[in-house]
């Protein structure tokens, strides 16, 4: 593996905080995959996302122990807005995600390259190119302030995608979107994927995760308890210890053996079960 | 939009105009002086197309306060040369012409102004500010800030008609009426204040504070009949304030 | 502990960012205070609330610049007011100098602040009301001018105590409803704040 982002016992604690929110974290993440990290309420998820991205220590004080490392590089020695380039990095809340000073999508989705020093020549043609690539170009000279939250959070993702960055930082972008708004956001997020870029993902919708990504990373307590692909996690029997959700089909499926039914695999898709079922059939014999 | 010669001139050119007229009507001591130049400004915006709006602006913003200007010289400036009496009041020819000139330099400058941003996009300015070396963290300040009053103005009459329902009285006495206010203003600001964190990670995310000069879709256009103007106006008014200073000394 | 972990941490950089965007938020709060008081029909402006707010958390640099934008923003709507630009940044200044000393730690302090920001206000914005308005201004207060200029006072012994008595109250009632606001805000944001750390709940219990 060719890990882009190291951990190495990572220990951190917020300056008004008086327990640690990250503990002993060491973890790898190899290029062009997207790992999704679960967990619940006030595991670390976020705080996690912000080491990464470089948000702690440059933003957030407080107690930082270990290392981060990105491409190798101590992200602690890195300059905040310069990492826009390296690292993209887009959060929950699709209301406060715009710069605020821009009038028009077109504008603010130009915003950070202006902020980069690009030619102006390449920003036109590069936010021509992302509006069309996230399907926004309807969007192009409307108000940021006058969109929808699934439009918004749109427009913040092609603002990040714009800067070109391999690795994107991604916080729970649906949880403040309806059904239709979450689709197209993990339309993007599967483009991007495509794309080679490396994404960390914090979801808590575990049909899309089992639908997207590669690894799955689970926090609890600030400590990572189980990371690997995602078929394997699932499938780990101390994962149901830490209570938290399964997708609907493993879901599903364990239910059934808890009931007796022994099971060849454990389904993590719903188009998964249909086939678990028929081969749990004919292994017990009957046609 | 900018198809009026006068409305696309420079930003910078029509504030240097402004101020030239503030340096002229303190430069030239005259009433008539003054009130002409307000009578120049109308021109200007009917040949800019904003008469209207500049008429309803200066009427609005100006025409109480001179009123009271005017008669506070009138009434109270000191004087010898009497002209006339009302009531307990003595009027004297000093406090006419002080007032007369006062109003007249009030109306002048203020209207230049008040023209100034009837024929300027606020953004415009801005950005002629930040082309003279006002940082770019200003320049966003500003802009924010022009987006964000609306925004907080609406939420604060969003949270006055929540307090109404849940019984907060606005009416009856002024004590009654001042209970209301914290309740509705704290909200805003803890709000308002939490979303700056958010913010921040917002423009850093966008390379807010990237150690590269910044590049902008959003450019103006400086032509040689900007460059003529400004050099005129500032000539203009330094030669104004020095016959000034050369009657005043000599 | 925790002092010794901030600043081993502190970037001066990332402070002044939250910082700058405090005051957009601090100039709104200033325009929303004063038609807040209209609708309420207070006698009082309240409309310097957010410099004064914003002076105390973030410094006097600061409440300076959330001054300044303040009355340039409504200069674009009404410019014959902006000479009192000085008053609003001064004030700005004077709230955070009087934060640094921790002159807004209890209440007696604040309404001790509250007259000085009063002195503050009137000695700068007297001179402009005379020198530029002749002594009159937009609202009631040439009112009570005119009545000590009828009493026989001078034009400046007149603005002065009109000045005094229609600032006062307003001055002193809106630092104590920065002294009140200023104790709701989260610890979390008070740490990032320069003058900050003193209002943090978990300091004042000791």
């Amino acid at each position: 593996m060719d890990p882009v982002i190291q951990l190495k016992n990572v220990s951190y604690r917020y300056p008004v905080g008086d327990e640690q929110v990250l503990k002993n974290v060491s973890l790898d993440i190899g290029r062009g995959k997207l790992v999704t990290i679960v967990g619940n309420n006030s595991a670390g998820k976020t705080t996690l996302c912000n080491l990464i991205r470089g948000f702690i220590p440059h933003f957030y004080k407080g107690d930082l122990e270990g290392s981060v490392l990105v491409d190798g590089e101590e992200i602690a020695d890195a300059q905040l807005g310069q990492l826009a380039e390296k690292i993209g990095y887009v959060f929950q809340n699709p209301f406060i995600q715009i710069s605020g000073v821009k009038e028009t999508v077109f504008d603010e989705v130009a915003f950070g390259l202006e902020n980069l020093g690009v030619p102006v020549d390449d920003i036109r043609r590069r936010v021509e190119d992302v509006l069309q690539l996230v399907k926004i170009d309807n969007l192009r000279n409307k108000n940021p302030f006058e969109l929808s939250g699934g439009q918004r959070q749109r427009v913040a993702l092609a603002s990040i995608i714009v800067m070109d960055p391999d690795i994107l930082v991604i916080d729970e972008p649906s949880s403040q979107l309806d059904p239709v708004g979450t689709e197209q956001v993990f339309d993007i997020i599967r483009l991007m994927k495509e794309r080679g870029k490396t994404i960390v993902l914090v979801e808590h919708k575990m049909d899309l995760i089992a639908e997207y990504a590669d690894e799955l990373i689970v926090l609890a307590d600030g400590e990572v308890k189980l990371h690997g692909p995602v078929r394997e996690v699932f499938a780990d029997p101390s994962y149901m210890a830490l209570g938290i959700q399964y997708p609907h089909a493993a879901a599903l499926a364990l239910d059934l053996q808890e009931k007796g039914m022994e099971l060849p695999f454990l389904p993590i898709r719903d188009e998964e079960v249909a086939e678990c079922l028929a081969r749990a059939r004919r292994k017990e014999g009957r046609p | 939009m900018a198809t009026n010669a006068i409305r696309a001139l420079h930003p910078m050119t029509k504030f240097t105009f402004a101020l030239f007229v503030t340096a002229a009507v303190i430069a030239v001591p005259s009433y008539l002086f003054a009130y002409a130049m307000f009578a120049a400004l109308l021109v200007i915006a009917a040949a800019a197309g904003v008469l209207r709006e500049f008429f309803a602006f200066v009427l609005k913003t100006l025409v109480v306060l001179l009123i009271i200007v005017f008669l506070m010289q009138l009434l109270f400036y000191p004087g010898d040369d009497i002209i006339g009496g009302w009531w307990v009041f003595t009027l004297t020819q000093e406090g006419l012409a002080y007032g007369l000139l006062l109003t007249s330099r009030i109306l002048a400058i203020g209207s230049a102004f008040i023209l100034f941003f009837r024929i300027t996009e606020v953004k415009d300015f801005v950005k002629a500010l930040e082309n003279m070396g006002l940082p770019p963290a200003g320049a966003y300040v500003v802009l924010s800030t022009l987006q964000i009053i609306p925004e907080m103005r609406r939420q604060s009459n969003v949270i006055m008609d929540a307090q109404k329902t849940r019984g907060v009285e606005t009416e009856g006495s002024v004590l009654v009426r001042a209970k209301a206010f914290l309740p509705t203003l704290t909200p805003l600001i803890l709000s308002a204040i939490a979303s700056t964190e958010e913010r921040a990670i917002t423009l850093e995310s966008r390379a807010f504070s990237a150690p590269v000069n910044k590049t902008s879709l959003h450019t103006l256009e400086r032509r040689p009949i900007d460059t003529g103007l400004i050099a005129l106006f500032t000539i203009g008014a330094v030669a104004l304030i020095v016959w000034r200073v050369a009657v005043w000394i000599l | 502990m925790n002092k010794t972990a901030t600043r081993k941490r502190s970037f001066q950089q990332d402070f002044s960012l939250l910082a700058l965007l405090l005051i957009p938020i601090g100039v709104a709060i200033n325009f929303v205070g004063f038609q807040l008081a209209q609708v309420l029909r207070l006698p009082i402006f309240l409309d310097v609330i957010g410099t004064i707010l914003v002076g105390v958390i973030a410094g006097p640099w600061v409440g300076l610049l959330t001054g300044l934008i303040t009355n340039s923003i409504t200069a674009i709507f009404n410019p014959v007011y902006f000479p009192y630009v000085v008053v609003s940044m001064a004030i700005g200044v004077a709230a955070g100098l009087l934060s640094k000393a921790g002159l807004l730690r209890t209440l007696p302090k604040a309404i001790l602040s509250g007259l000085v920001i009063t002195a503050v206000a009137v000695v700068i914005s007297a001179p402009i009301t005379v020198i530029f308005f002749g002594g009159a201004t937009g609202n009631t207060s040439s009112a009570i001018t005119a009545t000590f200029l009828a009493t026989g006072q001078t034009i400046w012994q007149a603005v002065f105590s009109s000045t005094i008595i229609t600032e006062i109250a307003d001055k002193v009632i809106s630092v104590l409803i920065v002294f009140f606001i200023v104790r709701s805000i989260s610890d979390r944001y008070l740490s990032k704040m320069k003058y900050g750390e003193q209002y943090m709940k978990r300091n004042r219990r000791k």
